[in-house]
Protein backbone atom coordinates (compact mmCIF):
# COMPACT_ATOMS: atom_id res chain seq x y z
CA UNK A 1 0.00 0.00 0.00
CA UNK A 2 1.40 3.38 -0.97
CA UNK A 3 1.95 5.69 1.99
CA UNK A 4 -0.50 8.57 2.07
CA UNK A 5 1.98 10.97 3.65
CA UNK A 6 5.43 10.42 2.26
CA UNK A 7 8.76 12.06 2.99
CA UNK A 8 10.22 11.70 -0.49
CA UNK A 9 13.53 13.26 0.55
CA UNK A 10 14.61 15.91 3.05
CA UNK A 11 13.20 18.64 0.86
CA UNK A 12 10.07 17.03 -0.56
CA UNK A 13 6.91 15.80 1.11
CA UNK A 14 3.91 14.30 -0.61
CA UNK A 15 0.36 14.01 0.78
CA UNK A 16 -2.28 11.86 -0.90
CA UNK A 17 -5.78 12.80 0.23
CA UNK A 18 -9.20 11.24 -0.23
CA UNK A 19 -11.61 13.47 -2.11
CA UNK A 20 -13.49 14.58 1.01
CA UNK A 21 -14.15 18.06 2.36
CA UNK A 22 -12.30 18.51 5.58
CA UNK A 23 -9.26 16.52 4.58
CA UNK A 24 -7.64 19.60 3.08
CA UNK A 25 -6.80 20.44 6.71
CA UNK A 26 -4.17 17.69 6.64
CA UNK A 27 -2.44 19.28 3.64
CA UNK A 28 -2.69 22.71 5.28
CA UNK A 29 -1.04 21.63 8.52
CA UNK A 30 1.56 19.51 6.76
CA UNK A 31 2.60 22.37 4.47
CA UNK A 32 2.66 24.78 7.42
CA UNK A 33 4.94 22.52 9.45
CA UNK A 34 7.27 21.95 6.53
CA UNK A 35 7.42 25.64 5.63
CA UNK A 36 8.18 26.46 9.25
CA UNK A 37 11.23 24.22 9.04
CA UNK A 38 12.33 26.30 6.06
CA UNK A 39 11.95 29.54 7.98
CA UNK A 40 8.85 30.98 6.32
CA UNK A 41 7.38 33.72 8.53
CA UNK A 42 4.27 33.21 10.63
CA UNK A 43 2.22 35.54 8.42
CA UNK A 44 3.32 33.82 5.21
CA UNK A 45 2.60 30.43 6.70
CA UNK A 46 -0.98 31.55 7.27
CA UNK A 47 -1.10 32.71 3.63
CA UNK A 48 0.27 29.33 2.58
CA UNK A 49 -2.30 27.40 4.61
CA UNK A 50 -5.21 29.28 3.07
CA UNK A 51 -3.79 28.94 -0.44
CA UNK A 52 -3.28 25.19 0.01
CA UNK A 53 -6.77 24.83 1.47
CA UNK A 54 -8.38 26.65 -1.44
CA UNK A 55 -6.38 24.72 -4.03
CA UNK A 56 -7.38 21.42 -2.42
CA UNK A 57 -11.04 22.39 -2.19
CA UNK A 58 -11.03 23.43 -5.84
CA UNK A 59 -9.40 20.11 -6.75
CA UNK A 60 -11.97 18.13 -4.76
CA UNK A 61 -15.09 19.97 -5.88
CA UNK A 62 -14.29 21.00 -9.42
CA UNK A 63 -11.31 19.00 -10.66
CA UNK A 64 -12.50 15.71 -9.19
CA UNK A 65 -16.16 16.74 -9.36
CA UNK A 66 -16.77 15.46 -5.86
CA UNK A 67 -16.13 11.86 -6.87
CA UNK A 68 -15.46 9.88 -3.70
CA UNK A 69 -13.05 7.50 -5.41
CA UNK A 70 -10.82 10.30 -6.72
CA UNK A 71 -7.70 11.54 -4.96
CA UNK A 72 -5.94 14.86 -4.49
CA UNK A 73 -2.15 14.68 -4.33
CA UNK A 74 -0.21 17.54 -2.81
CA UNK A 75 3.52 17.79 -3.28
CA UNK A 76 5.62 20.27 -1.29
CA UNK A 77 9.21 21.22 -1.98
CA UNK A 78 11.43 23.29 0.26
CA UNK A 79 13.91 25.16 -1.90
CA UNK A 80 16.74 27.45 -0.85
CA UNK A 81 14.80 30.51 -1.95
CA UNK A 82 11.20 29.41 -2.08
CA UNK A 83 8.56 26.95 -0.95
CA UNK A 84 6.65 25.24 -3.73
CA UNK A 85 3.36 23.40 -3.48
CA UNK A 86 1.58 21.60 -6.27
CA UNK A 87 -1.97 20.29 -5.96
CA UNK A 88 -2.98 17.61 -8.43
CA UNK A 89 -6.47 16.41 -9.24
CA UNK A 90 -7.88 14.02 -11.83
CA UNK A 91 -9.71 16.66 -13.85
CA UNK A 92 -9.19 18.55 -17.06
CA UNK A 93 -8.14 21.93 -15.79
CA UNK A 94 -9.72 25.20 -14.80
CA UNK A 95 -11.74 26.77 -17.63
CA UNK A 96 -11.77 30.27 -16.18
CA UNK A 97 -9.54 31.89 -13.59
CA UNK A 98 -11.04 35.07 -12.15
CA UNK A 99 -8.58 37.94 -11.91
CA UNK A 100 -10.90 40.01 -9.75
CA UNK A 101 -14.07 39.57 -7.77
CA UNK A 102 -16.96 41.96 -7.46
CA UNK A 103 -18.44 41.53 -4.02
CA UNK A 104 -21.08 44.15 -4.68
CA UNK A 105 -22.54 41.95 -7.43
CA UNK A 106 -22.41 38.92 -5.15
CA UNK A 107 -24.15 40.72 -2.29
CA UNK A 108 -26.71 42.06 -4.75
CA UNK A 109 -27.26 38.44 -5.90
CA UNK A 110 -26.33 39.36 -9.45
CA UNK A 111 -23.79 36.55 -9.43
CA UNK A 112 -23.21 33.49 -7.23
CA UNK A 113 -21.49 34.07 -3.88
CA UNK A 114 -18.88 31.39 -4.47
CA UNK A 115 -15.82 31.37 -6.73
CA UNK A 116 -13.52 33.14 -4.28
CA UNK A 117 -10.92 30.42 -3.83
CA UNK A 118 -8.90 30.94 -7.01
CA UNK A 119 -8.89 34.68 -6.46
CA UNK A 120 -7.57 34.24 -2.91
CA UNK A 121 -4.79 31.95 -4.10
CA UNK A 122 -3.53 34.66 -6.47
CA UNK A 123 -3.56 37.22 -3.68
CA UNK A 124 -1.71 35.06 -1.19
CA UNK A 125 1.15 33.44 -3.10
CA UNK A 126 4.01 34.94 -5.12
CA UNK A 127 3.45 32.89 -8.26
CA UNK A 128 0.78 30.46 -9.38
CA UNK A 129 0.32 28.35 -12.48
CA UNK A 130 -3.27 27.24 -12.69
CA UNK A 131 -3.31 25.03 -15.71
CA UNK A 132 -0.49 22.62 -15.97
CA UNK A 133 -1.46 19.21 -17.26
CA UNK A 134 0.10 16.04 -15.99
CA UNK A 135 -0.38 12.30 -16.39
CA UNK A 136 -3.96 11.55 -15.48
CA UNK A 137 -4.86 15.01 -14.35
CA UNK A 138 -4.27 18.65 -13.76
CA UNK A 139 -1.97 20.54 -11.39
CA UNK A 140 -2.05 23.91 -9.68
CA UNK A 141 1.48 25.02 -8.79
CA UNK A 142 2.09 27.68 -6.17
CA UNK A 143 5.31 29.37 -5.09
CA UNK A 144 6.02 31.39 -1.98
CA UNK A 145 9.37 33.12 -1.85
CA UNK A 146 11.38 32.93 1.32
CA UNK A 147 11.77 36.41 2.76
CA UNK A 148 15.18 37.88 2.01
CA UNK A 149 17.18 39.77 4.55
CA UNK A 150 18.77 42.14 2.03
CA UNK A 151 17.58 43.80 -1.18
CA UNK A 152 17.53 43.27 -4.11
CA UNK A 153 16.04 39.84 -3.68
CA UNK A 154 17.74 37.07 -5.69
CA UNK A 155 14.52 35.04 -5.59
CA UNK A 156 13.39 36.51 -8.90
CA UNK A 157 16.08 34.73 -10.92
CA UNK A 158 13.94 31.65 -11.51
CA UNK A 159 11.11 32.61 -13.86
CA UNK A 160 8.85 30.06 -15.56
CA UNK A 161 6.51 30.87 -18.48
CA UNK A 162 2.71 30.96 -18.38
CA UNK A 163 2.37 31.71 -14.73
CA UNK A 164 0.45 34.37 -12.92
CA UNK A 165 2.46 36.61 -10.66
CA UNK A 166 0.77 36.94 -7.29
CA UNK A 167 -0.58 40.25 -6.20
CA UNK A 168 1.65 40.51 -3.11
CA UNK B 1 -17.29 14.59 7.12
CA UNK B 2 -19.86 16.14 9.41
CA UNK B 3 -19.09 19.46 10.98
CA UNK B 4 -21.10 21.15 13.68
CA UNK B 5 -21.23 24.79 14.54
CA UNK B 6 -22.98 26.17 17.56
CA UNK B 7 -24.21 29.65 18.21
CA UNK B 8 -25.39 31.87 21.03
CA UNK B 9 -27.43 35.04 20.85
CA UNK B 10 -27.02 37.84 23.34
CA UNK B 11 -28.42 41.33 23.47
CA UNK B 12 -25.96 44.07 24.36
CA UNK B 13 -27.85 47.36 24.45
CA UNK B 14 -29.22 47.77 20.93
CA UNK B 15 -26.82 45.29 19.35
CA UNK B 16 -27.62 41.60 18.91
CA UNK B 17 -24.40 39.67 19.37
CA UNK B 18 -24.33 36.44 17.40
CA UNK B 19 -21.46 34.27 18.64
CA UNK B 20 -20.71 31.46 16.18
CA UNK B 21 -18.46 28.67 17.38
CA UNK B 22 -16.47 26.37 15.17
CA UNK B 23 -14.96 26.51 11.73
CA UNK B 24 -16.72 28.43 8.99
CA UNK B 25 -17.08 26.41 5.79
CA UNK B 26 -19.79 25.61 3.26
CA UNK B 27 -21.03 23.00 5.74
CA UNK B 28 -21.81 25.82 8.19
CA UNK B 29 -24.63 27.10 6.01
CA UNK B 30 -27.60 25.54 7.86
CA UNK B 31 -26.40 26.70 11.28
CA UNK B 32 -25.42 30.20 10.16
CA UNK B 33 -28.75 30.62 8.39
CA UNK B 34 -30.59 29.44 11.48
CA UNK B 35 -28.54 31.77 13.67
CA UNK B 36 -29.25 34.77 11.48
CA UNK B 37 -32.95 33.94 11.28
CA UNK B 38 -33.18 33.74 15.09
CA UNK B 39 -31.32 37.04 15.40
CA UNK B 40 -33.59 38.62 12.81
CA UNK B 41 -36.76 37.17 14.34
CA UNK B 42 -36.04 39.00 17.56
CA UNK B 43 -37.63 41.92 15.88
CA UNK B 44 -35.40 44.78 16.87
CA UNK B 45 -32.28 43.27 15.30
CA UNK B 46 -31.22 46.22 13.20
CA UNK B 47 -27.68 45.93 14.52
CA UNK B 48 -26.03 42.53 14.47
CA UNK B 49 -22.49 41.78 15.60
CA UNK B 50 -21.15 38.46 14.37
CA UNK B 51 -18.47 37.11 16.66
CA UNK B 52 -16.23 34.30 15.42
CA UNK B 53 -13.67 32.29 17.34
CA UNK B 54 -10.15 33.54 16.77
CA UNK B 55 -8.76 30.10 16.00
CA UNK B 56 -11.59 29.26 13.60
CA UNK B 57 -10.68 27.96 10.15
CA UNK B 58 -12.56 29.93 7.52
CA UNK B 59 -12.51 28.97 3.87
CA UNK B 60 -14.04 30.40 0.71
CA UNK B 61 -17.10 28.19 1.14
CA UNK B 62 -17.74 29.75 4.54
CA UNK B 63 -17.18 33.25 3.18
CA UNK B 64 -19.76 32.51 0.47
CA UNK B 65 -22.28 31.66 3.22
CA UNK B 66 -21.52 34.97 4.92
CA UNK B 67 -21.99 36.82 1.64
CA UNK B 68 -25.46 35.30 1.36
CA UNK B 69 -26.24 36.60 4.84
CA UNK B 70 -24.96 40.04 3.85
CA UNK B 71 -27.38 39.97 0.91
CA UNK B 72 -30.24 39.64 3.43
CA UNK B 73 -28.89 42.28 5.79
CA UNK B 74 -28.42 44.78 3.00
CA UNK B 75 -31.99 44.25 1.88
CA UNK B 76 -33.21 44.84 5.44
CA UNK B 77 -30.93 47.79 6.01
CA UNK B 78 -29.30 46.12 8.99
CA UNK B 79 -25.94 47.27 10.34
CA UNK B 80 -23.48 44.39 10.55
CA UNK B 81 -20.28 44.15 12.51
CA UNK B 82 -17.76 41.30 12.61
CA UNK B 83 -15.30 40.51 15.34
CA UNK B 84 -13.19 37.61 16.58
CA UNK B 85 -11.17 37.24 13.40
CA UNK B 86 -7.45 36.49 13.49
CA UNK B 87 -5.17 39.03 11.78
CA UNK B 88 -4.91 36.67 8.83
CA UNK B 89 -8.67 36.42 8.34
CA UNK B 90 -9.12 40.16 8.81
CA UNK B 91 -6.77 40.43 5.85
CA UNK B 92 -8.77 37.84 3.88
CA UNK B 93 -12.08 39.57 4.61
CA UNK B 94 -10.61 42.88 3.47
CA UNK B 95 -9.24 41.26 0.30
CA UNK B 96 -12.63 39.86 -0.57
CA UNK B 97 -14.34 43.18 0.18
CA UNK B 98 -16.55 42.16 3.06
CA UNK B 99 -15.41 45.32 4.85
CA UNK B 100 -17.50 47.28 2.33
CA UNK B 101 -20.63 45.78 3.90
CA UNK B 102 -19.66 45.07 7.49
CA UNK B 103 -17.46 46.82 10.02
CA UNK B 104 -14.57 44.60 11.13
CA UNK B 105 -13.52 45.16 14.72
CA UNK B 106 -10.71 43.91 16.90
CA UNK B 107 -12.84 43.28 19.98
CA UNK B 108 -16.48 43.02 20.99
CA UNK B 109 -16.05 46.20 23.04
CA UNK B 110 -14.70 48.14 20.05
CA UNK B 111 -17.59 46.87 17.95
CA UNK B 112 -20.27 47.78 20.49
CA UNK B 113 -18.83 51.25 20.89
CA UNK B 114 -18.67 51.82 17.13
CA UNK B 115 -22.10 50.38 16.41
CA UNK B 116 -23.98 52.22 19.15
Amino acid sequence: MKEKIRIVDERTVEVDLPNMNGYERIAMECSASFAKIGGLSKERIEDLKTAVSEACLNAMEHGNKGRPEARVVISMHLGDKDFRVSVKDEGNGIPHVPQNIDIRRKVAKLEPPNGLGLYLIQQLVDRVDFNEKTDGGHVVKMVLKMECQTAPCPCDEDQTPTVIEGKR
Amino acid sequence: MEQTNQFQLKQQNDVTVLHIQGDITAQSEPVINEAYKKADDQGAAQKILVQFEEDAYINSGGIAVLIQILAHTQKKNQQIGITGLSDHFKKIFNMVGISKFAGIYNTVEDALEAMS
